[in-house]
């Protein structure tokens, strides 16, 4: 009798907890993705991970958004002008744009969401992204400018006004990015601190509603009923679900349950040949930055012979073997430069390897210094890629230079601030684009701080601040492939390794998939099943 | 009995203090803020104040424990930092569901067939089913979980679609994880019954008792079983603790969002307020189920006594 009174309480538990589960259920004909992190928060001016920018991306929406060829194209906004002396940006909104409650997407919803992202209470870092450009940024975000004063202003309900504080080229592309996307002041004010926690206290202006969202689970999408453009969206369900483990997301795929998958690099070599496969390459470089402040470091032949002395052709194709470029330069391959030619095909290789100059460049930093370093050392984050493209760095170095190495490998936080403290000699980092445009890489290393190994030279920032004026593209672009040359050839401040790619299998039957390498990872929008 | 259970309650409180008060200091030597470095360097002075007062890490580390134990007595452990403007509890509290119930049903399958081949395996000593189940039980406590995970994966949910291959979508989904999780209690308590059992079946009375001539099914059910699996109550108590708090890799594998992965992923993100709270409950939750173990067993077994000198 007692046993079946223990059952019974235990039957009744599980019973309890049972309905936890909740109904993200699959189906024939839902568009579903796998993203390895947790989608922790939606709130815009919060979200820094692109699991977030994913999920954004599908559910609201910009003035532009990027085509198949990372180009902007005329979103939320129909038209726009751009005063002569390209300073002034006046975008005219489409007719009729709602939200998914039926509230009119008005100019004033941009200023809103843009003045958010500039303030004090932005907490993604991403505040840069606009107060770079946009006039009293800086200024609103410490607090010395009132809001009237920034330069974005609502004209009209259908017209926005953007003072910028130079020339930008690039400035469209920015405005695809989540930052740049509006939020309905009334709605946030109505939802105080619940505002996007769940579906309930979101409102849409993308191509999809989110209908369900559990920050550990994924999301849930229905195609949005209020979208401008509707009729042009074909997929009616789609998912983004959350698989930590590459290969259960593996597994996952090739049960159907996923539209797409990224491979890891033990599962590229099997599935190559597939004709699900493909590879893209992520606008992102990881790079060796050196400490010039360090004794060794100091001298710029010894930065010289280790860069040249890494075989990154080698490293990409045998030891990543997931879809990496090697890193012939710090702004990755495809990245803008002019109408016909890439950035990098513009400026060439200027992170080679060349074992014999090495050495000779070794030898005279050994003179210049008077002893030869006993060893050096490379500050690594704990990932298992970072480690792995460590210990080749340091086979490399002792087979070319006779360099021993040492790695140091710490959590990334920890590195991150060991070389914010200039606590460090090497250090493996990387960075990746914000927005299409050398620049998101070249202006980092104006501000001489230690994490960018206490870099600071006139002639460089001349360069970029020259850039930066500049209202002639060309001239723009060629201070900054000199500007690039500098950095990494000349000066060796830093030795870019590899620029990331990624692998991956996508269902034959799912066409336009469009994946972009910066920014907003993915458009579900122009997706169809054939 | 009452002064006991007592007695014990403030002893858990006790220990929590001192679990808080270790936790949070040495939570705060983890390298790194709780904001990704390469993104708040470039946050404006005026932002980072502001993060900073928001989550109240401007004050000394001891004004910010003070603060927070007062704030825990009312009840208020805080907000995420990770997970914008959530309550840690809700955050907590979304997560316990599916850790709890593939920890009960892993533990509800590992006593089902661990009893039944612990029992099977002291009935028949040194026979091929004693064998079998030891090999079982030494396979079940070696083999890591997650490989047994990867393995359940691939042939039940991937070759032979039997069950779902992951996601958290029915209660389908719940089978495998349990499955994957229930090897190593099998393995323990088919193990230790089996111990207990060969112990209880040499005892004089088991002897008297067949002497008596009852049959050897009798003998087994009516004086061995019952006094064998007394003991096994022992080790239920960590075990329900230990599969109920979650497991990292299985949840990974299966796409679970369950505590487990919470608490590694706030770790790494160093959420205070999260890793705080999953460390009280963790601790909370083992001491309780420690105690009632403890009192089940004075129920279960007369011979022991919680309270001392009651006779006297």
């Amino acid at each position: 009798m007692k046993m079946k009174k223990i059952a019974t309480i235990i039957l009744a538990a599980v019973m309890a907890v049972a309905p936890a589960v909740n109904t993200f259920a699959a189906g024939e004909n839902v568009l579903s993705v796998s993203t390895n992190a947790e989608v922790k928060t939606l709130v815009p001016w919060a979200a820094s991970e692109e699991n977030a920018f994913l999920v954004l991306n599908q559910a609201q929406e910009g003035l532009f958004r990027m085509d198949a060829d990372n180009k902007p194209q005329p979103a939320l906004c129909e038209s726009y002008e751009v005063s002569d002396d390209k300073l002034t940006y006046t975008f005219h909104l489409r007719d009729g744009i709602q939200w998914s409650n039926g509230t009119p997407v008005t100019a004033s919803d941009f200023v809103f969401s843009w003045l958010k992202q500039m303030s004090a209470e932005a907490t993604n870092g991403y505040s840069f992204i606009m107060n770079d450009y946009i006039v009293n940024g800086y200024e609103y975000s410490d607090g010395t400018v009132e809001a009237d004063e920034v330069g974005v202003k609502a004209v009209d309900d259908s017209t926005l006004e953007v003072q910028l504080t130079n020339p930008t080229p690039y400035f469209l592309n920015l405005t695809t990015m989540i930052m740049f996307f509006p939020v309905n002041e009334e709605f946030f004010n109505e939802q105080g601190d619940q505002f996007a926690l769940t579906p309930d206290n979101m409102i849409f202006c993308g191509p999809y509603t989110i209908t369900e969202y559990d920050p550990a689970v994924g999301v849930t999408f229905a195609a949005n009923e209020n979208y401008w453009d509707k009729d042009n969206v074909q997929i009616a369900d789609a998912k983004v679900r959350v698989m930590k483990d590459a290969t259960a997301a593996l597994s996952a795929y090739q049960a159907g349950e996923l539209s797409q998958v990224e491979l890891d690099s033990v599962n590229v070599l099997a599935n190559q040949d597939s004709p699900e496969f493909s590879r893209q390459i992520d606008f992102r470089t990881t790079y060796i930055q050196f400490n010039l402040t360090d004794p060794v470091m100091e001298n710029a032949n010894i930065r010289k012979a280790i860069s040249l002395a890494i075989d990154r052709q080698t490293l990409t194709d045998k030891i990543l073997a997931d879809g990496s470029a090697p890193g012939f330069g710090l702004v990755a391959d495809g990245m803008s430069g002019n109408a016909d030619s890439s950035f990098r095909e513009l400026n060439g290789d200027v992170s080679g390897f060349d074992a014999e100059q090495a050495k000779e460049y070794f030898d005279k930093g050994v003179e210049e210094l008077g002893s030869a370093p006993s060893e050096v050392t490379l500050l690594v984050a704990d990932d298992s890629v970072s480690k792995s493209v460590a210990t080749y760095i340091q086979s490399e170095l002792d087979k070319n230079l006779g360099l021993s190495m040492v790695i140091d490998t710490k959590t990334v936080q920890g590195r991150g601030e060991l070389m914010d403290a200039n606590d460090y000699q090497m250090g493996l980092t990387a960075w990746g684009a914000d927005y299409d445009d050398a620049m998101t890489y070249l202006d980092l290393w104006t501000n001489g701080t230690p994490y960018r190994g206490n870099y600071s030279d006139d002639t460089y920032n001349g360069l970029i601040s020259d850039a930066k004026s500049q209202t002639d593209d060309e001239t723009r672009l060629n201070d900054m492939l000199e500007a690039e040359k500098k950095l990494v050839e000349e000066d060796a401040v830093v030795a870019p390794v590899y620029h990331r790619g990624s692998a991956t299998l996508t269902k034959e039957n799912v066409k336009n998939l469009i994946t972009h390498p910066i920014g907003v990872p993915m458009e579900f929008k122009y997706a169809s099943f054939e | 009995m009452i002064k006991y259970t007592l007695k014990r309650l403030v002893f858990i409180l006790f220990t929590l203090w001192i679990v808080i008060t270790c936790t949070f200091f040495l939570m705060k030597k983890l390298p790194g803020t709780p904001f990704d470095p390469e993104h708040f360097s470039i946050m404006s002075a005026q932002q980072q104040e502001k993060v900073l007062e928001m989550y109240g890490l401007n004050d000394p580390v001891p004004v910010q424990y003070a603060k927070y134990l007062k704030n825990i007595l009312h009840g208020d452990f805080g907000t995420s930092y990770t997970y914008v403007n959530q309550k840690v509890t809700d955050v907590i509290g979304g997560r316990l569901g599916p850790s709890a119930l593939i920890g009960i049903q892993a533990v509800l399958i590992g006593l089902a067939i661990g009893l039944v081949l612990g029992i099977l395996a002291a009935w028949r000593h040194n026979s091929a089913i004693d064998y079998v189940t030891m090999i079982i039980a030494v396979l079940g406590v070696s083999v890591p979980n997650f490989v047994a995970a990867a393995l359940l994966q691939y042939y039940l949910g991937l070759k032979w679609e039997i069950f779902p291959v992951g996601f958290w979508t029915s209660w389908a989904c719940s089978i495998l994880p349990s499955i994957a999780l229930s090897f190593s209690p099998i393995a323990q308590v088919a193990r230790f019954t089996r111990t207990e059992m060969l112990d209880v079946l040499d005892q004089d009375y088991i002897v008297t008792a067949r002497a008596k001539g009852i049959s050897q099914f009798k003998v087994l059910t009516r004086h061995a079983i019952r006094n064998s699996i007394i003991p096994v109550v022992t080790i239920l108590g960590p075990i329900v603790v230990n599969l109920m708090t979650g497991s990292l890799a299985v949840e990974n594998i299966y796409s679970i969002p369950g505590i487990g992965s919470l608490f590694v992923d706030c770790i790494k993100a160093n959420d205070y307020p999260t890793i705080m709270g999953i460390t009280i409950f963790y601790a909370a939750f083992y001491m309780l189920v420690v105690l009632i173990v403890d009192l089940a067993y004075s129920l279960i077994d007369p011979r022991i006594r919680l309270a001392k000198g009651k006779e006297d």
